[in-house]
């Protein structure tokens, strides 16, 4: 495992949607890169950019949408640059995506197996169709799912919600993509089931060496999964770096504002959940200065005036607020 | 599966014989006699209705109407050609086949027409193509079937004398072509932008997103996965359309002088042949509650979620 | 946090500002920012009420725009035009038969080569009169060095003239032969008094020259004009039959909706059964049947309803009975499946459970959520209702003669269409117009007062 090859460079990426109202600026330069074999999060509450983000990586941005700016290389190859079908080959071979809602994310009028294969057979792989469906069968009892030879000939709605999410996943791995991209993978399931899809994706993970880019809100779900957490406001990665360190010593106030809303379970003694005041902002009218300012508990002037740059607060952990800069005020050397 | 097709076919009974009452008691509330003509004296009707049991209290007739039905006798009529078997001048005369023959060309040119127009259309949304079949359909659900009917006869009959006046008995291709055309018009176009709409509809939905994520070409995006999907409204308009057809089959019938069933119906609700108007919409009307189960049948083939065993909405 | 994380990371949102450069600071920049401060960086979106947003949407839409526009000439058409031509719809004039579009009748065509550069409106001072003693045929009234043409449907047979106003000068009345080349030769002039004189006969002067833009029809009647009326007659079918089902419906369906359990069970299995009825099959016969009792009905009724109705004739009238009996049931479902649909929302169990009464939650929460609804599809609606009327009106069921409907017009072309198909093009394309503009600002209408349907 070589963690410091990189997999996916992303470079001041910026994505606009041009509605009737003006342009909704909802990716507005990120930058960040995904090593093989890595996990990273990708956290922020809905309205972020995350999900927007994650669709310009495997080109799934629909009009109005429109990436304008930055660069997305994938193993030095700019994504952007791709035609449509050079896309549609790249789509599903070596990046996959699984989805929010599982239940209406599977096409209802044909059976799993069907779907499954198709997802092997649109790439030319060399699989005849009684290949594909043997390594269908495969996949489905790889992601858990009993009596796969049966079940490959049902319909998605005589699979549960759980089941489903499992086939997704069975489909989105079948043909062995370098990374995966699971958008709030979770969050339409039960608890339980939650769980269950965690532990199957950390060991599928594993074991197919894949890297992930998991885009969720729900915090519980980056701990267990994650090597890396990028949180994202209005927009904006305010604060990046190992999973630990985003965990137990968060330095942007944002990311602090998060953790304290969201129950923990190994920290006992704190009992209150501090919500975050205020909404998010309206990204027609983005404030001139930090995006977060207006909400911040800890504005201060410069913050409404000017967007805060990043300062490294550990390693590998980067986060853009003010506030590392206080001692910086009237001091000439800067770097 | 079984069940559930029995238990439609009770209420398709049912709905003929509520619809059988109607008629009757309709037909009861004009007032005046079939046979009041000026000639004819109180002698004559008395004895013109206990021949074909007129006299007989309301509910009796009602009763052997549908005891009658029940054994496929559909009575007699009493004016338009006297004395004649309804069903033989349904069904022997070739009225009905006539219709039949009519409606399901038109119901086929529907189908076969406008469902690939409507998914030309979205395919190519946005695009020149995708604007011009939203004008023509758009008009095309807006202009009458009697005046596209009577408008074809004029050009292609009339002025540039290619097809002919008078369609007949349907003999040829050429006598076809206005009628079939004019009767499936609306509806070609109505399922063209229904298709269109169900199709946007469906190209929009999470799992069609979840197939471009799998890298499906755009081609079998919109044929596999949307098309199915969305032929599902159009199938359920199909009974409404199998309704319509036979509305616009009497007016096309006319225009075009075909002796038809419609024809035939409207002939005999003017000229209040009693037995001929029950018999026509019981007809008629079977014919429409068929094809509605024909209609719901064809919905659990294309869509394995319905189960058919209740279906609220 | 006190300075030691106070490196600049190389890794920086904006590409300009590597190598990173941090702007020039000062203390106070860093001095915690005022809570006014805060806000004012927050621009307030305006909130819209639903009628202004949806108003928006509308207007936004052009081809609803446009259809509302072609809409909103037709009903100038049909309800102000009228009044702008000199010819009505039940008037039939003699020498004014099977004429072609933009022309004159022959005696028409004399007033104009006489008026010459008057083209139009003449006879405001002579508005009514009587004349007696003259046989059939047009007229000609030279007043006050100016020419007025008027037609007489049936021979009369004194002598006068009389006027409305005082004139002074006798009229000049010629018959139609009598004019040659713009001259009047052999006439004679005619007495005219201010009043009535004994068994006077009022005749109707043909008072403006108006080309029969349409053409005129076998009986002599202008085609335009009898086009504006049908128009308004099936506009009018249209908005009476909608406003029909709209309120049967609304009733049928919120009862249903809001009583649910069995009741509810009994009244959907009614709609069920009648929407399985293949409706034009009933529609047929009901016209039939209640076209005696209907005209019996208004012949010996004396109430001013019936009256009122019977002016409409049995047709039209039973058109509406038609639809209050069969067409309700796509509006009575509609209505509860929206009942349904609200009354499972938190807000209506909300203001339950804080003790509103029904009628104000009806009031309050239902009806404005459901309107949107009940707008689109009674727009809707309309167009359906003359695509019937026309129907039945072509197969020669609905209104008839001398009042006429757009679909009656096309039945009446039927005979001649080889010889005069403008006959049938004129209120055909109309209808089109009238169904294609409606169908139009409906589906506007839909994406405007319902956001949720649009993509």
């Amino acid at each position: 495992m070589d963690e410091k090859k990189t997999l996916l460079e992303v470079k001041d990426l910026k994505v606009s949607f041009f509605t009737p109202a003006g342009e909704v600026k909802a990716v507005n330069g990120i930058s960040y890169t995904l090593g093989y074999n890595e996990v990273m999060g990708i956290v922020g509450e809905s309205g972020s950019g995350k999900s927007v983000e994650a669709y310009s990586i495997i080109g799934l941005l629909q009009s109005p949408g429109k990436v304008v700016g930055g660069t997305i290389e994938f193993e030095g190859e700019n994504l952007l640059e791709y035609d449509e079908e050079k896309m549609r080959q790249f789509r599903g071979n070596k990046v996959s995506m699984i989805f929010q809602n599982p239940m209406t994310c599977l096409n209802p009028v044909y059976t799993i197996g069907n779907q499954l294969v198709e997802a092997l057979l649109c790439h030319d792989k060399g699989y005849t169709k009684e290949q594909a469906r043997k390594r269908a069968i495969e996949m489905l009892e790889l992601v858990g799912i009993n009596n796969a030879e049966k079940r490959i000939d049902q319909y998605p709605h005589e699979f549960s919600g759980g089941m489903r999410q499992r086939a997704m996943i069975a489909m989105a791995l079948i043909c062995e993509p370098k990374l995966l991209i699971a958008d709030e993978p979770t969050t339409a399931l039960d608890v339980t089931i939650q769980a269950q899809i965690l532990e199957l994706m950390k060991a599928l993970q594993k074991k197919e060496n894949t890297s992930i880019i998991f885009i969720t809100h729900n915090l519980g779900v980056v701990a267990e999964i994650c090597d890396r957490v990028s949180v994202m406001y209005a927009g904006h990665i305010v604060e990046q770096g190992p999973v630990n360190d985003i965990f137990y010593n968060p330095q942007h106030p944002y990311t602090k504002g998060l953790l304290a809303s969201t129950p923990r379970l190994d920290e006992e003694g704190k009992e209150r959940l501090i919500p975050i005041e205020g909404t998010p902002i309206d990204l027609l009218n983005p404030p001139q200065g930090c995006n977060f300012g207006p909400r911040c508990r800890d504005c201060m002037k410069i913050c409404l005036r000017e967007k805060p740059p990043f300062a490294e607060v550990g390693e590998g952990h980067i986060s853009a607020c003010w506030l590392h800069f206080r001692d910086q005020a009237g001091k000439e050397d800067r770097t | 599966m079984a069940g559930y097709i029995v238990k439609r076919i009770a209420v398709a009974i049912l709905t003929l014989l509520v619809i059988i009452c109607i008629t009757f008691l309709l037909m009861n509330a004009v007032p005046g006699s079939p046979f009041l003509t000026e000639k004819s004296t109180p002698e004559m009707i008395a004895r013109a209705n206990a021949k074909y049991g007129l006299d007989k209290p309301l509910y009796v007739q009602l009763f052997n109407y549908i005891k009658n039905y029940a054994r496929g006798d559909l009575g007699t009529s009493l004016k338009m050609q006297e004395g004649t078997s309804v069903s033989k001048i349904i069904f022997h005369q070739g009225k009905f086949a006539l219709s039949l023959k009519l409606g399901l060309y038109a119901l086929l040119l529907a189908v076969v027409i406008g469902i690939p127009l409507g998914c030309i259309a979205a395919y190519n949304r946005g695009k020149w193509i995708d604007g011009f079949l939203r004008v023509v359909t758009t008009v095309g659900v807006a202009v009458p079937t009697f005046v596209l009917a009577t408008l074809l006869l004029v050009t292609f009959a009339v002025k540039l004398q290619k097809l002919p006046t008078l369609s007949g008995s349907l003999p040829d291709f050429k006598s076809y072509v206005m009628p079939v055309i004019s009767l499936s018009f609306y509806y070609t176009c109505y399922v063209a932008k229904l298709t269109r709409t169900s199709m946007l509809d469906a190209i929009n939905q999470d799992y069609i997103r979840t197939a471009r994520a799998k890298g499906v070409k755009t081609r079998a995006l919109i044929l596999k996965h949307a098309l199915r999907n969305s032929l599902i409204p159009v199938i359920t308009y199909l009974g409404p359309v199998m309704a319509g057809i036979i509305t616009g089959s009497f007016v096309v019938e006319s225009t075009f002088s075909i002796p038809g069933l419609g024809k035939y119906f409207v002939q005999s609700v003017l000229s209040r042949d009693y037995p001929v108007i029950m018999a026509t919409t019981v007809v008629l009307s079977a014919l429409v509650i068929l094809m509605n189960l024909v209609v719901d049948i064809a919905y659990k083939i294309v869509d394995p979620r319905i189960t058919l065993t209740s279906k609220e909405d | 946090m006190d300075g030691k994380f106070a490196k600049l990371s190389p890794f920086q949102v904006d590409p300009d500002k590597i190598p990173p450069v941090l702007p020039p600071l000062t203390e106070e920049d860093f001095s915690p920012a005022a809570d006014e401060e805060k806000a004012s960086m927050v621009e307030k979106h305006k909130s819209v009420s639903y009628w202004r947003d949806a108003w928006r949407r509308f207007r936004a839409n052009t081809v609803s725009m446009v259809a509302l526009a072609v809409f909103t000439l037709c009903l100038l058409f049909a309800f102000v035009g009228p009044k702008l031509i000199p010819y009505s719809y039940g008037d039939q004039y003699r020498s004014s038969q099977k004429l072609a579009p933009f022309t004159y009748s022959k005696g028409e065509e004399t007033v104009r080569s006489i008026a010459g550069s008057c083209d139009g409106f003449y006879a405001t001072a002579l508005q009514r009169g009587s004349i007696t003693a003259l046989s059939k045929g047009d007229y000609f009234i030279r007043y006050k060095g100016r020419t007025y043409a008027f037609t007489l449907t049936k021979a009369v047979e004194k002598s006068v003239i009389i006027l409305n106003s005082g004139a002074e000068e006798p009229l000049i009345v010629v018959k139609e032969s009598a004019i040659k080349n713009g001259e009047y030769k052999d006439y004679k002039p005619i007495e005219f008094t201010d009043t009535p004189a004994e068994g006077a006969t009022e005749i109707k002067l043909v008072n403006r020259v108006f080309p029969h833009v349409f053409g005129t029809d076998s009986a002599g009647r202008d085609i335009m004009a009898r086009t504006m009326y049908g128009t308004r007659v099936s506009i009018i079918i249209g908005v009476v039959a909608a406003l029909i089902v709209l309120v049967i419906g609304s009733i049928y369906g919120a009862i249903s909706g809001l009583s649910g359990g069995a009741v509810d069970f009994v009244m959907m299995r009614i709609v069920e059964l009648i929407y399985s009825i293949p409706e034009v099959l009933i529609v047929l016969l009901l016209q039939v049947v209640l076209k005696d009792p209907l005209q019996n009905w208004f012949d010996t009724s004396t109430s001013a309803f019936a009256q009122g109705l019977g002016d409409l004739g049995s047709g039209i009238v039973s058109i509406f009975i038609t639809f209050a009996l069969l067409y309700w049931v796509t509006m009575a479902r509609i209505v509860r499946g929206q009942v349904l649909q609200l009354k499972q929302q938190e807000y209506v169990t909300a203001a339950t459970a804080l003790g509103a009464a029904n009628g104000r939650i009806i009031r309050r929460h239902l009806l404005p959520n459901c309107v949107g609804q009940l707008v689109i599809t009674t727009c809707l609606q309309i167009p359906s209702a003359i695509f019937l009327e026309s129907f039945l009106s072509f197969l020669g069921l609905g209104v008839s003669a001398p009042m006429a409907s757009l679909g009656s017009l096309c039945s009446d072309a039927l005979e001649t269409l080889s010889l005069y198909p403008y006959r049938l093009i004129f209120p055909g394309v109309i209808l089109t117009v009238v169904v294609l503009t409606l169908n139009l600002v409906g589906d506007g209408l839909r994406d405007a007062l319902d956001p949720r349907l649009k993509k």
